[in-house]
């Protein structure tokens, strides 16, 4: 008797399967290779002067040397830390505000157009002020992170509740379910996909946020590192720094979509119960 | 089983996050155990300051007489202003223009100290292509420049010189950082900066200087300005003079040295770090009447140009350590 695993056919369909599966894991990574590569190749053929671009090896050469003597490390520490704190105090703020708007009518009224006007203040405008308020020290450039956040998780949220369905809420005041129970069981669940959206944006204004904040009166961090560089013209550090926010803004994004996974668990067995 | 695997891996990479921001928490904070009381000081990278704090004397000394100084280093001179205005520093060093135009729009601010004059290191370079030999063939060049900053005044006094208005020419305010890449790839004609921009945009992209601070009469010098603080605390000003200009006679004195520290620090050749030092002298004392009237001289023709509003006294802004 032939077991499964000795049919030609099915090894080739094996086959094919890993065949796919290692191009769902190449692919994304195709275009920057492909351009580091090229980079480097130009970089060689001095197609691209040092002086204005420096080759990848040099980048990963000064990576390498800031590695060792710490520098680094610790900049990239002080950020996570500035980064973190700011997220957690504007999180909660935006979050708790918008619970305030979305399932209060008059604090709706009373709150949500402030809150709307003060969004679309560009976060450089606000520097001079931050200085005059929190100073020079870690709270200004925690304060900016905060503003920064705030709104994204403030938006997503209010959005969230407000479009929860109201088939499910009547659903839960025929089932008398309490106002906590209507909120803990109906109303976040239902809202929780919207405001995941708004911690994913979040992290990514997190990072920018930060920058911006770093370049004002620091003297660490990695802001502080690149307009330290900046205004040397030392290119194979702001490249580095570069690179350093492109890893850091995949690196939240896959927190954010692991916290989704996590979270959103109810979809997929409910989805499952279902089918 | 994966995913338990997953979520023990999700569970370190988390820990591994929080424990380094706490880590970076520890990192920035400062030792407030002793008693001295803080000085803060503003500073940019390269300048006297940066210098002070490398060489490591200062502190020391300072540490002796009473003062636990802080160092902040800022991008500009007009955040370093802002910075003086709110209180958030006590001193802060930087070139000649920002305190002016920091006057005229109604901050109240003390000259404490001045530098000698770095006129050789500043003035405008062109590009090799540009074709621009002297200062009347700027006529028609796009020239770069930073507002608010000794390059404002620099311009303006250039092409007063050689008999130009800014209609004749095509004028750019731009970042250090911008018109440096704008240079290097000769999108522009001319850049009007100092040192080290000026001896970098010599050296390493091959530009000249056609012409410096000591035609035109533009010094540049550095300044010690502080708020408030400098006049009532009388004793803390004339110790951090005496200090600094310590550092800058060992500055004077011990250049292969200072060049050394330099370029590690600034990460800049060091032929270029090489270039700024040995065409400047060290120097941080009292203001005097010379470069009092230095800074009437751009008030003045900040205040005719239209780029200031008010006209300011200078004299009655200079400390006087009695």
């Amino acid at each position: 008797m032939q077991t499964l695993e000795e049919n030609p056919h099915n090894i080739k369909i094996n086959l094919a399967k890993i065949l796919t599966n290692l191009l769902h894991y190449l692919l994304p990574w195709t275009i920057p290779t492909l351009i580091i590569i090229s980079w480097q190749l130009a970089s060689i053929n001095g197609l691209i002067e040092s002086t204005i671009l420096p080759s990848p090896w040099q980048v990963v050469q000064t990576t390498i040397t800031s590695l060792q003597s710490g520098v680094l490390e610790q900049n990239m520490a002080i950020s996570l830390y500035r980064a973190l704190s700011g997220f957690v105090i504007g999180g909660s703020i935006g979050f708790l505000l918008a619970l305030c708007t979305s399932l209060s009518q008059t604090l709706n009224l009373l709150l949500d157009s402030s809150v709307q006007m003060l969004r679309n203040i560009p976060h450089l405008a606000l520097i001079p002020l931050v200085i005059l308020w929190f100073g020079v020290g870690e709270s200004s450039k925690i304060s900016l992170v905060t503003i920064g956040v705030l709104f994204p998780i403030y938006i997503n949220t209010y959005h969230g509740i407000r479009s929860v369905d109201s088939n499910l809420i009547e659903m839960g005041h025929s089932y008398q379910l309490n106002s906590w129970q209507l909120f803990w069981h109906i109303i976040i669940p239902g809202a929780l996909p919207t405001i995941l959206m708004g911690v994913r944006y979040a992290l990514g204004v997190m990072w920018t946020t930060l920058i911006v904040s770093e370049t004002l009166a620091s003297s660490a961090g990695i802001g502080y590192m690149s307009t330290n560089a900046q205004s040397f013209m030392d290119m194979s550090t702001i490249l580095m720094c570069i690179m350093i926010y492109a890893l850091l803004g995949k690196l939240s994004d896959l927190m954010a979509k692991s916290l989704e996974t996590s979270l959103l668990n109810w979809q997929i067995k409910g989805g499952m119960i279902n089918g | 089983m994966h995913k338990l695997v997953k979520r023990l891996f999700s569970t370190i990479f988390l820990v591994f996050i929080i424990a380094s921001a706490v880590w970076g928490y520890t990192l920035t904070r400062e030792d407030s155990s002793s008693s001295l009381e803080t000085i803060t000081i503003g500073y940019q990278a390269g300048d006297p300051i940066d210098i002070a704090k490398t060489r490591g004397q200062f502190i020391k000394k300072m540490k002796k007489a009473g003062y636990k100084v802080v160092f902040k280093q800022f991008q500009n001179g007009s955040a370093e202003m802002e910075a003086l205005a709110s209180g958030n520093i006590d001193y802060a060093r930087t070139g000649d223009t920002p305190p002016v135009t920091a006057l005229a729009s109604g901050s109240s601010i003390t000259f404490v100290a001045a530098g000698s004059s770095k006129a050789k290191g500043s003035g405008i370079v062109a590009t090799k292509s540009s074709g621009i030999k002297s200062i009347s063939d700027l006529k028609g060049k796009k020239i770069a420049y930073t507002s608010n900053t000794s390059s404002q005044y620099m311009i303006m006094q250039v092409l007063k010189k050689a008999g130009l208005s800014t209609s004749d020419v095509t004028l750019v305010d731009m970042s250090q950082s911008d018109a440096s890449v704008a240079f290097a790839k000769g999108k522009i004609d001319a850049w009007t900066n100092w040192d080290p921009y000026t001896s970098s945009a010599e050296l390493t992209y091959s530009g000249a200087m056609i012409v410096t601070g000591t035609t035109v009469g533009a010094s540049n010098r550095d300044y010690i300005i502080s708020g408030s603080y400098a006049k009532n605390h009388p004793a803390a000003s004339k110790a951090l003079i005496k200090y600094l200009g310590q550092d800058m006679t060992w500055a004077n004195t011990h250049k292969t040295k200072l060049v050394k520290m330099m370029t590690k620090s600034l990460k800049l050749p060091k032929k270029v770090v090489e270039r700024m030092v040995n065409r400047r002298s060290y120097s941080l004392k009292a203001v005097s009447t010379k470069a009092t009237s230095e800074e009437q001289a751009i008030s003045d023709s900040f205040y005719t140009d239209g780029i200031t509003k008010k006209k300011v006294k200078i004299s009655k802004y200079v400390l006087n350590l009695k």
